[in-house]
């Protein structure tokens, strides 16, 4: 970036302080975080769960959820402190000259009006535009602004009439309505998939070039700071441990938390790890033949695998990725007997399903779940949720069934002495771990991770990712890995899957689908992975090796 | 927006879970309630203690007020009323206490019927509607007028009453849990259909049937109530405060404070148990 003369600083937050009630250990979510933002600048705020990265936005407009204060520090919007403007000012700041968009564009769109409608009411909020005809026009303008096509015609539609991507824009269309001088965007692509992804982190930029709203932006993913951020902060426990530009605070990390957090970053160009962590057998363990699943009636099925053809080796990962609705979950229910496939078989060790080779299967191919918080059941102890498949599957008595538990804790790196605390007691990690282990209770031969890491942070990422390798080279285990982050299942796997609408449309040595695609779906989802190095002149000189 | 995880203090998880339903009740409206039912409840259990007079024993005199005899005063037979609504109290909380809970197995089992086949789910459906389909009244004068006035109508008309409100409950609880994925990793780690549904989504399931039970307690005697006022509930002699209230009604003008007891007891009960029910219902919602 070219270094622009010296504006104006329109948002200037010092020594913000949040603290909630009830923490006893007098610790604050926020703890005395300072930055400045000039007009028309961009900030990205970085961060794992809990550094207090939300709390910070929702504190710049008193939207604190129940419970939280300000305790200390202010927030100076064109000289005025926020923090102690009484409630019936901040409404004239709030959407007016500080907007929002948040992560989740499904429930933040009210389902019952027309996007029009929305518009209408945002435009109207501030009684800046009091003729009808005249926020009509301009709400037409602000969706041609966030590029949905038909404009005009669109107007009159609902929400769910919208892709989820097209909804995140409307959300931005929203939030530009009254020309508002800042826009925080907290995870505003989270929820997306990577096309849709780099689309809307295009629009933020492209905005903000424009219009010169002031941007800040806050994500746990470096890579979308890195695409849309010309400074960044990075927090952690409630406090700012570094900031800079983004390009020289990626470039040399100065502290050690920035730097652990750049090298837990899957990196795209890092080549596959698989090779030598094992080595696949010759004999196809699991093979996926011609699977098809159509849901609803047969006037107006929907079709979530269209001939899917797969073959799983012994020790061996496959990787499979695609974007939400390509069929990968849907795969990996039908791989575990979740439900019935409509067409197409499925062989394991030679068997077919439906005749004896369902059987062995249900014992030996076990799934890891995506969410590591639904998945467990908060009324068991986390011994209780590891022996449910020993008891299912009648494996051993009480006592033989304690000692496994003890055993299966172990080796997926947590104290044998947490058996009887509930899960609620654990992090999102050491959650995931112990769905690992209860895949692995029943001795599986096959372990399905369905976005095994997606909802972890990226240095618990890396650990589990690390724990699931060490147990492939220990347990001779073949893992299904479906994920939608591309860096992540070239580290991992040892030959990818690429899903798209039901169909597997390229299958290849990991290391090949990256560096040369075939498939043009392929080129398309490479492409849209956000890259830590952003700028585009490095981009074009420092092509894949 | 990312989770927001306000730091909870660091307890003890079993304890957590286990208390929720406690912690409600250890509120002000919880406190408040328990004291009234239990208040109530003790005066009835200790009512030959209470009181020397036998509650259906006739004096010479009728419709007395209150008097150092009589603290509440006499009927218009002459039987003390602090006696008869203290066994009152007695009557109906056995009969509620009996029958709501009779109501609650049977309506959380026909739940778990419907959770295990479409067809199944449907036919218990329907019954649940045929029974709302009637008001409670209608219901407690088709049952009387099967089986007479009595005892066992009563108790037979709450449990009939709270089927299907408990089959409902139980029911939205399970198809929210059985869709959430706890539920699927049970089936993929092998367990059987019945497993799934026993072990795992019913005791996510039953939450809210502790507040529904609260709330049925105080329908019940409410019910009672409306039954003996009509003539429809337990024979006479014997006291309940629907029949005393029933009884009071002539005299409303003349003598207000041969209602005031009967009715002052059944309020209280009804608040009780309905502030009970409030209680748990903050507490689980936490």
């Amino acid at each position: 970036m070219t270094a622009s003369p010296p504006r104006r600083t329109v948002l200037r937050v010092t020594d913000l302080t949040v603290t909630f009630d009830g923490a006893t250990d007098g610790t604050s979510a926020v703890d005395g975080v300072g930055f400045e933002l000039a007009a028309g600048d961009t900030l990205g705020l970085v961060g794992e769960s809990g550094s207090g990265k939300s709390t910070t936005a929702l504190a710049l407009l008193h939207m604190l959820p129940a419970g939280g204060r300000i305790t200390a520090g202010t927030v100076e919007l064109a000289g005025q402190d926020l923090a102690t403007l009484p409630e019936s000012a901040l409404r004239a700041v709030r959407g007016r000259r500080i907007a929002m968009v948040f992560q989740d564009p499904m429930s933040s769109l009210n389902p019952v009006l027309t996007i029009g409608r929305q518009l209408d009411e945002a435009l109207r909020a501030h009684g800046t535009r009091p003729d009808k005809r005249e926020r009509a026009a301009r709400a037409v303008e602000l969706l041609d602004l966030v590029g949905i096509p038909d404009a005009a015609d669109r107007l009159r539609d609902h929400p769910h009439q919208f892709s989820g991507g097209q909804r995140q824009h409307v959300m931005i269309a929203l939030a530009l309505a009254n020309d508002a001088e800042v826009l925080v965007a907290d995870e505003p692509t989270t929820a997306l998939d990577p096309t849709v992804q780099r689309q809307i982190l295009r629009l933020l930029t492209r905005i903000n070039r424009e219009t010169g709203t002031a941007l800040v932006v806050i994500s746990h993913d470096l890579g979308v700071i890195a695409q849309t951020c010309r400074r960044l902060l990075v927090m952690r426990d409630g406090r700012v441990v570094e900031s800079g530009g983004t390009a020289d605070v990626l470039a040399e990390p100065r502290h050690p938390y920035t730097k652990q957090l750049l090298a837990a970053v899957p990196r795209l160009e890092a080549p596959s790890e698989a090779a030598a962590n094992s080595v696949p057998g010759p004999e196809p363990l699991l093979t996926v033949t011609g699977l098809r699943k159509t849901y609803g009636s047969r006037r107006r099925a929907v079709t979530a695998l269209d001939g899917v053809d797969l073959v799983l080796h012994p020790g061996e990962t496959l990787g499979l990725v695609g974007e939400s609705g390509s069929g990968k979950s849907t795969l990996a229910r039908a791989l575990v007997q979740a439900h019935a496939p409509s067409g197409g078989g499925i062989r394991f060790r030679g068997e077919e399903f439906g005749h004896g080779g369902e059987r062995a299967a249900r014992r030996e191919v076990q799934l890891v779940f995506q969410d590591p918080y639904s998945s467990l059941n908060p009324r068991m102890t986390v011994g209780r949720i590891i022996a449910e498949p020993l008891i299912a599957h009648r494996l051993g008595d009480r006592p033989a069934r304690a000692r496994r538990v003890a055993e299966l804790l172990e080796q997926v790196g947590l104290d044998p002495d947490s058996a009887d605390r509930y899960p609620r007691a654990f992090s999102g990690g050491q959650r995931q771990r112990i769905g690992i282990a209860r895949a692995l209770a029943p001795e599986p031969s096959v372990l399905i991770c369905d976005e095994p890491v997606s909802a972890l942070d990226v240095s618990v990422q890396a650990q589990v990712l690390d724990l699931l390798a060490r147990l492939q080279r220990e347990l001779g285990l073949a893992l299904l890995f479906i994920a939608h982050d591309l860096a992540v299942v070239r580290q991992v796997s040892h030959r990818i899957a690429v899903m798209h609408r039901g169909r597997i449309v390229e299958t290849g040595p990991a290391d090949r689908v990256v560096t040369a695609p075939e498939h043009p779906y392929t080129a398309e989802l490479l492409a849209a992975v956000p890259r830590l190095d952003a700028r585009p002149a490095a981009l074009s000189t420092r092509s894949t090796a | 927006m990312t989770a927001l995880t306000a730091p909870a203090p660091a307890r003890s998880a079993r304890a957590a879970v286990r208390n929720r339903h406690l912690a409600g009740l250890l509120t002000a409206r919880g406190l408040t309630g328990l004291a009234l039912v239990g208040t109530i409840a003790l005066a009835g259990l200790l009512a030959p203690l209470l009181t020397g007079h036998d509650p259906d024993a006739q004096g010479p005199l009728a419709l007395a007020g209150p008097s150092a005899e009589h603290p509440l005063g006499t009927d218009d037979l002459g039987r003390d009323l602090l006696s008869r609504v203290l066994h009152g109290i007695t009557t109906d909380l056995a009969l509620t206490f009996g029958a709501v809970p009779v109501g609650a197995l049977t309506g959380c089992s026909l739940a778990l019927l419907a959770a295990t086949h479409r067809w199944a789910d449907t036919a218990v459906q329907r019954a649940f509607d045929l029974v709302l389909a009637f008001p409670g009244l209608i219901l407690a004068l088709a049952v009387t007028a099967v089986l007479g006035p009595g005892r066992w109508p009563v108790f037979i008309v709450i449990a009939l009453a709270e089927i299907p409100l408990f089959g409902r409950q139980l029911r939205s609880g399970i198809l929210v849990q059985r869709e959430r994925e706890y539920a699927l990793a049970a089936r993929v780690g092998g367990a059987s259909r019945a497993r799934v549904l026993l072990r795992h989504v019913l005791p996510n399931a039953v939450d809210p049937l502790v507040v529904q039970t609260a709330v049925a307690l105080s329908v019940g005697v409410f019910i009672e109530g409306a039954m003996s006022f009509l003539g429809l509930g337990v024979r006479p002699p014997e006291p309940t405060l629907g029949s005393i209230l029933s009884q009071s009604v002539g005299y409303l003008a003349t003598h207000p404070t041969f209602a005031a007891a009967p009715l002052a007891v059944t309020t209280a009960l009804v608040l009780g148990f309905t502030l009970i029910a409030e209680a748990l219902n903050r507490g689980i919602r936490r």
